[in-house]
């Protein structure tokens, strides 16, 4: 927006260091201070959070006020003349910096924050040269804030209390306070606790001295060493902003790229320490080719021409339809588009992306691809929201951010879901009804908004039993009396549900109805690019979950790890298993044997680059289109997926022309004006009958993908597992149901997906959780315990002894 | 008569027999020349020469891996690597130094915040090839453990000045 166009009246006149600006009623001089880019040294105050004014190193004279004031708590007033740099300011910096270093060790040299210090450049600019006190300093004892953070060092700390603010208002839990006063005063978490917010991270960049540090990052190097690069997160569908560090051509380190737009200055804790995985032992450096059921290293002279010659043998055999390719929707665009062209030109429909979904009797005419629906930025603006069947907080942590903002704002969230939402906000309204029933919920509320929008055309038959309770018309109501901005999200448990286009449709229903809009939260960080591009069956192929029911003769697996990333776990592994040939393009080695008993080994795995060392493209959850390059040379032997899939190509006589990233990248990607035109979550199946209850006492299952077993670069982040979300899942079901099933307290459920003997079978820890519905059992996908099962299907549940 | 005086000085070799004069002098006064490797030139505390890693008397080791040396190094001859200690302390798992790149400056040794790196009194060492010159921390080290006594006198005798 150009200056011109804000409108000022209004806007009150002030004087900083003799230069005049204008700024709205209620900003502070830190702000004018801001806008005119004169810097006044601070602390505490940061743009995203509140003011505490604690640390008192932002003082400034103002005219007509006898003693200095802290510029980030003094709002500004009309005629109001400020010097930053009077004596007078001067003096008050220089007293502050030394009360601030009385009890600062001086233990620079070992300080992981040396040299990117906040405290040391303050301290050379506007400190003293020498300090007068001469007794003891104090000394704080570390704390252990988990494995992510390191607050080893608290002496350092200057009580600014940035974390303290941020843990409760970005975080929305308070996890960290301040105890005693004076010089005794400590940051600390509750007794016993440690820090287990999914943004812990961003503490590690807020804290202005080196009291909280990144743990993985502890000692690895200075960050005068460091080359920075910019790179774009390849886990959830935000597709935040990132810098990432390199030493040596290695990364050590990931930090937020500031983007209003997208992440703010914010990085989810996945985003951050992801890069573990990079560097770490399961990298895949040289091809592997099985050998007697055993993988053998080799080269790629000798691998490449036999997957080729494999993939070929099979086409002439059997056709093209005897291949099923499974794309992994953190497959970058430009992979993912040569694949699917030479899955086509092999003669093969059956290519897929969406791996976690199961219901695909969408049949709409125009290919929509399911978005946001308005830009990130606007989500924190919302004045009311209902999410249906999202877990949020484990799929797009920032965006939770982004809701508390909204809600801290007066926003009425609501949520509809099989579990209660943990979501660290405060909730309008609540609904919580079992799995089978989510279609049947969501009518009541379509039937709600019916008779309140008071729309004069009958509703569909579909509709006819369905009674709102009161409950719903609050929801309904809460949605229709917000003055603008108000949306409903369709989350991912809705997207994975079993009737998923109907819940959809009805979605789309209640929003017409309420005249909000309909966000859909894609599930991936290029989700919505893979849909893009169609990575799915365009000519009547089958599709992720029929090409694994009805089982191919050979699998390609493009970034895709079985069984972890396929909501058919079980179906996934029995089809893999058969399989003549299974490719997999992956940059890690395949799981093994200890972390699942039965895994699929591959026939040839190839080596290909994760995000840091190629470059590619992602299409995030708001259709913005972002390329970066590679930053790291490839490890070992590893090459970029879209030469891997080049080569592939030309030995099997179909060759691409792309030979350089940047043809690549342009025949790849689509006009920004056809992905505009695509992106809409309008679909027109139409409303099939609601399904019937479940049967009485039939165990009904509700399962997330769990933060950090989402996609395999977490899976492989040492720190990231060591965290309390990254624990094995536990079955959680209410007392009632435990009773039932005669399970006692600190006991184990045994889960089996079928009578028979053979099925697989998981022993897992159970608790009670009185907020789930009843005849309702939750237990995550994704981990290696619970990969093996199907997400849908019946469970047996019985007490293990 | 300038002319004449000329002529003579050029023809006679005024200049070059006073300069002889002079050569004939010195044959009997002290000689200067010192007898390498038989003596050895005076040397001052602040002599630059190979360098050393000291401990403290306790035997610990005192780099505490801060890099400072290595950032200040303007050849770029120094090479750490970190990580933390088993008891939680930062130090080095590679110190290397390259001595066909060091220019003896001793700025390494200025900003070592824990007089850890120093230059010492040696100046004769030698190698055959280029690795011979890359020194290890482990060699840094046992020449610390050698020199120590006369490296805590160097320091001493400038520290007032320091």
């Amino acid at each position: 927006m150009s200056e011109n166009a804000i409108d000022k009246s209004g806007w009150l006149n002030l004087e900083i260091n003799g230069k005049p600006v204008q700024m709205p009623p209620g900003s502070t001089v830190m702000d004018a201070a801001q806008t005119l880019k004169v810097f006044i040294p601070h602390f505490c105050y940061h743009k995203k959070l509140s003011i505490a004014a604690s640390c008192r190193m932002c003082l400034v004279q103002v005219e007509k006020i006898p003693k200095p004031v802290p510029a980030c708590a003094t709002p500004v007033s009309e005629g109001m003349k400020v010097w930053t740099r009077s004596e007078m300011a001067l003096a008050a910096q220089q007293s502050v910096m030394e009360f601030l270093l009385i009890n600062h060790p001086l233990d620079c040299p070992v300080c992981d924050q040396g040299g990117e210090c906040m405290l040391q450049d303050a301290a050379v600019g506007y400190g003293k040269g020498s300090s007068q006190f001469q007794e003891v300093k104090r000394v704080v004892l570390g704390k252990d804030l988990g494995p992510l953070v390191s607050a080893v060092e608290m002496s350092r700390c200057i009580q600014c209390t940035r974390c303290v603010r941020f843990s409760d208002e970005i975080g929305g839990q308070m996890e960290l306070g301040m105890i005693r006063r004076g010089d005794r005063a400590e940051i600390v978490p509750f007794v016993g606790e440690t820090v287990e917010s999914e943004l812990s991270g961003n503490m590690i960049d807020l804290c202005p001295v080196g009291a909280l540090t990144s743990k993985p990052f502890r000692y690895q190097a200075r960050n005068w060493e460091l080359s920075r690069r910019k790179s774009v997160s390849p886990h959830d569908a935000l597709g935040a902003n990132l810098i990432v560090q390199l030493k040596r051509n290695q990364v050590v380190r990931v930090q937020p790229f500031e983007n209003e737009a997208i992440n703010e200055c914010w990085l989810s804790d996945r985003d951050r320490f992801s890069y573990e995985a990079l560097n770490s032992e399961s990298r895949l450096m040289r091809p592997l080719v099985k050998k007697d059921g055993v993988l053998i290293e080799t080269d790629w002279q000798e691998a490449l021409p036999l997957a080729a010659a494999r993939l070929k043998n099979i086409v002439e055999r059997d056709g093209g339809e005897a291949l099923g390719v499974l794309i992994s929707p953190h497959a970058t665009l430009e992979e993912a588009t040569l694949m699917s062209r030479l899955a086509w030109t092999l003669g093969c429909d059956n290519i897929d992306y969406r791996l976690r979904q199961q219901d695909f009797s969408n049949t709409s005419k125009d290919a929509h691809v399911p978005w946001l629906g308005m830009p990130i930025a606007d989500v924190s603006q919302l004045k009311a929201a209902l999410f249906i069947g999202s877990f949020l907080r484990q799929d797009q942590p920032l965006l939770t951010a982004r809701v508390r903002q909204a809600a801290r704002h007066g926003a009425a969230i609501s949520s509809l879901h099989s579990v209660r939402a943990d979501w660290h906000l405060p909730l309008a309204h609540e609904n919580v009804v079992p799995p089978s029933q989510l279609a049947a919920a969501l009518a009541a509320l379509v039937v709600a908004a019916h008779r309140e929008a008071k729309v004069a055309q009958a509703l569909p038959k579909v509709f006819d039993e369905v009674t709102p309770l009161e409950n719903d018309v609050a929801i309904v109501r809460s949605l229709m009396n917000a003055p603008e901005r108000t949306t409903i999200f369709l989350g991912s448990f809705a997207q994975q549900h079993e009737h998923a286009v109907l819940l959809h449709a009805l979605t789309q229903r209640l929003a017409d109805y309420t005249g909000t809009t309909l966000a859909v939260l894609p599930e991936a960080a290029n989700s919505v690019g893979l849909a893009l591009i169609n990575a799915q069956p365009q000519k009547g192929g089958l599709n992720a979950r029929t090409m694994l029911e009805k089982p191919r003769k050979a699998y390609v697996l493009l970034h895709t790890e079985a069984p972890f990333d396929i909501a058919q776990g079980g179906t996934a592994l029995t089809a893999l298993r058969q399989a003549d040939f299974v490719l997999s393009l992956s940059p890690f080695r395949p799981a093994d044997e200890g972390v699942l008993p039965d895994v699929v080994l591959p026939d040839i795995v190839l080596p290909i680059a994760p995000f840091t060392e190629t470059s590619g493209t992602f299409i995030n959850m708001e259709g913005r289109v972002q390329s970066f390059y590679g930053v790291a040379p490839p490890l070992g032997e590893t090459r970029p997926g879209w030469q891997v899939i080049v080569a592939l190509a030309r030995l099997l006589e179909q060759p691409f022309a792309e030979t350089t990233p940047e043809v690549v990248r342009a025949s790849c990607l689509p006009s920004a004006d056809s992905i505009a035109a695509r992106l809409s979550n309008r679909i027109d199946t139409a409303l099939q009958a609601l399904p019937k209850a479940a049967a009485k006492e039939t165990v009904e299952r509700v399962a997330g993908v769990p933060i950090y077993h989402a996609d395999p670069l977490v899976r492989r982040a040492p720190s990231l597992q060591r965290t309390a979300l990254a624990a094995p899942p536990r079955v959680m079901m209410n007392a009632a149901l435990a009773t039932r099933l005669n399970l006692v307290k600190g006991g184990a459920v045994r889960i089996r997906q079928s009578e028979e003997n053979d099925a697989v079978t998981v022993v897992l820890s159970w608790v009670c959780d009185e907020t789930l519905p009843a005849d309702t059992v939750r237990f995550d996908m994704a981990h290696p315990l619970t990969a093996g099962f199907d997400v849908c299907g019946e469970f047996h549940l019985e007490a293990a002894p | 008569m300038n002319r004449l005086r000329h002529f003579l000085k050029t023809w006679l070799l005024l200049e070059l027999l006073s300069g002889l004069w002079l050569t004939f002098r010195r044959m009997f006064k002290p000689k200067f020349t010192i007898h390498v490797p038989e003596e050895k030139t005076p040397q001052g505390p602040r002599f630059r020469g190979l360098h050393a890693q000291r401990r403290y008397p306790n035997g610990k080791e005192r780099c505490i891996a801060c890099k400072l040396c290595e950032a200040v190094c303007p050849a770029l001859a120094i090479t750490i690597d970190i990580a933390e200690r088993e008891d939680g302390s930062r130090r080095t798992t590679r110190y290397d130094v390259d001595l066909s790149k060091c220019i003896y400056c001793g700025l390494c040794m200025e900003s070592c915040p824990v007089d850890s790196i120093v230059l010492t009194r040696i100046y004769e060492y030698h190698g055959e090839q280029h690795s011979d010159l890359c020194f290890t921390k482990d060699m840094l080290l046992a020449i610390g453990d050698h020199y120590e006594a006369q490296i805590a006198k160097n320091l001493e005798e400038d520290a007032p000045y320091r």
